[in-house]
């Protein structure tokens, strides 16, 4: 809280601070959502300009300074894609998407390391109907009730799936998860 | 109590509800430390989806940032909730064009007419075909504006603004719900200009005009000049 709190009274080396912490994860976001680098890195500055004119309403009561940053940083993104057109829904999986990377990988902007290797894992491993229904939601910016619509099945098949999903990435991922 | 929304809140944390029950959820949670535990926890798994997906910025990027905010250091409000206040003011609501006049929709003529307050009133009664909806100034400016939204083809507005300063450019936004949408950008004259929306519209949907830097942005940060609700 510290780090918005002097954010939020304009200290330009908070920002920094707060960059170097997360910047390499909006500008993933950014890049997964909006599809490319030059797309991905407006989008961050947009995530930290508005980071920097709206820290006064961070309220830490209401969550962490992650989840904060993670909303505006995927409502830019999905913002971006509606305003330059996006990729189409397809595209979005929660494999890394492999054409895309591997282009960055060769510039070695892709810094593999084991924790994003372990969340990776446990996520191939989350059955495939779970796996598209939380990609097309977090990647995608569509709604549960846009996702029924769009793959025509039951709403409610929807919401278990996003359910069950979540439940298990949380117990891989979570303290004492499996490796 | 017996209706925690617990079954909603993986989809809360990856941000797929829709508005109704994320507001139900959001009501929910001042009230209840064991629902807002668990969303804590599924918001780190959706930070887990984010992080796996972490790739290095150019490094261009961090000294763009940080210039820029030292540049500006402005203690504006935060442009949303302007954005958001300025909608709760009255709007007016749409006035159906009857009159199909037989004039020809000839904006560029009547860019040239006598005055710019005499060929503004004509574009918009000249608008023979579809309905049209003023839209409201938020200030005392001299900024006016009609959506017109044709029985077929794009919406479009028709604006008189003052020239945008330098580096500035005046930008339509299709706000639906709470998300604003780029709609375009105008504005390096004064006078009588037509811009055609690059969003569709759906009804309820709200249309405004701000300032923007040139080249226009992605998340609007200025006041809006001209809003009126489809």
């Amino acid at each position: 809280m510290a780090l918005v709190a002097r954010i939020a009274a304009q200290d330009a080396r908070a920002l920094g601070e707060l960059y170097d912490a997360y910047g390499r994860v909006v500008f993933g976001v950014g890049f997964r959502i909006a599809g490319s680098p030059e797309a991905a890195e407006e989008v961050a500055q947009d995530v930290f300009q508005a980071v920097w004119r709206q820290a006064r309403s961070y309220r830490a009561e209401r969550g962490s300074v992650r989840t904060w940053l993670l909303a505006i940083a995927r409502n830019a993104a999905i913002d971006w894609g509606r305003t330059h057109g996006r990729r189409s829904n397809r595209e979005y999986s929660l494999d890394a998407a492999p054409g895309l990377v591997a282009e960055v990988q060769v510039e070695e902007r892709v810094i593999a390391s084991l924790r994003a290797e372990r969340i990776r894992v446990a996520v191939r491993m989350l059955p495939t109907e779970q796996r598209d229904v939380v990609a097309l939601a977090f990647w995608g910016g569509l709604s549960q009730t846009e996702i029924a619509a769009r793959a025509g099945i039951p709403l409610g098949t929807v919401k278990s799936r996003i359910r069950l999903g979540m439940e298990k990435l949380r117990e891989r991922l979570g303290p004492g998860g499996e490796e | 109590m017996t209706d925690h929304p617990s079954e909603d809140l993986a989809a809360y944390a990856i941000g797929a509800l829709d508005r109704a029950e994320r507001a139900a959820v959001d009501a929910h949670l001042p009230t209840c430390a064991a629902c807002r535990a668990d969303l804590e926890a599924l918001g780190d798994v959706a930070w887990s989806l984010a992080e796996s997906a972490s790739l290095d910025p150019p490094a261009r990027t961090r000294g763009r940032l940080l210039d820029g905010v030292r540049s500006s250091r402005s203690r504006e409000e935060p442009p949303l909730v302007a954005l958001w206040r300025a909608l709760t003011r009255p709007v007016p609501i749409a006035i159906p064009v009857a009159l199909a006049v037989a004039v020809a929709f000839a904006l560029v003529g009547l860019r040239e007419a006598r005055t710019d307050a005499d060929a503004y009133a004509r574009a918009v009664a000249g608008v023979a075909d579809g309905r049209v909806v003023a839209l409201a100034p938020t200030s005392d400016g001299t900024a006016r504006g009609a959506l017109v939204v044709p029985s077929s083809g794009s919406p479009y507005l028709i604006l008189q603004l003052p020239a945008a300063p330098a580096g500035k450019t005046w930008e339509a936004w299709v706000i639906r719900g709470e998300r604003p949408l780029a709609a375009g950008i105008t504005g390096e004259r004064s006078g009588l200009v037509t811009l055609v929306l690059s969003q569709a519209l759906v009804p309820g949907d709200v249309v405004a005009v701000t300032l923007e830097e040139a080249g226009g942005v992605a998340v609007p940060r200025g006041q809006p000049v001209l809003l009126g609700k489809t």
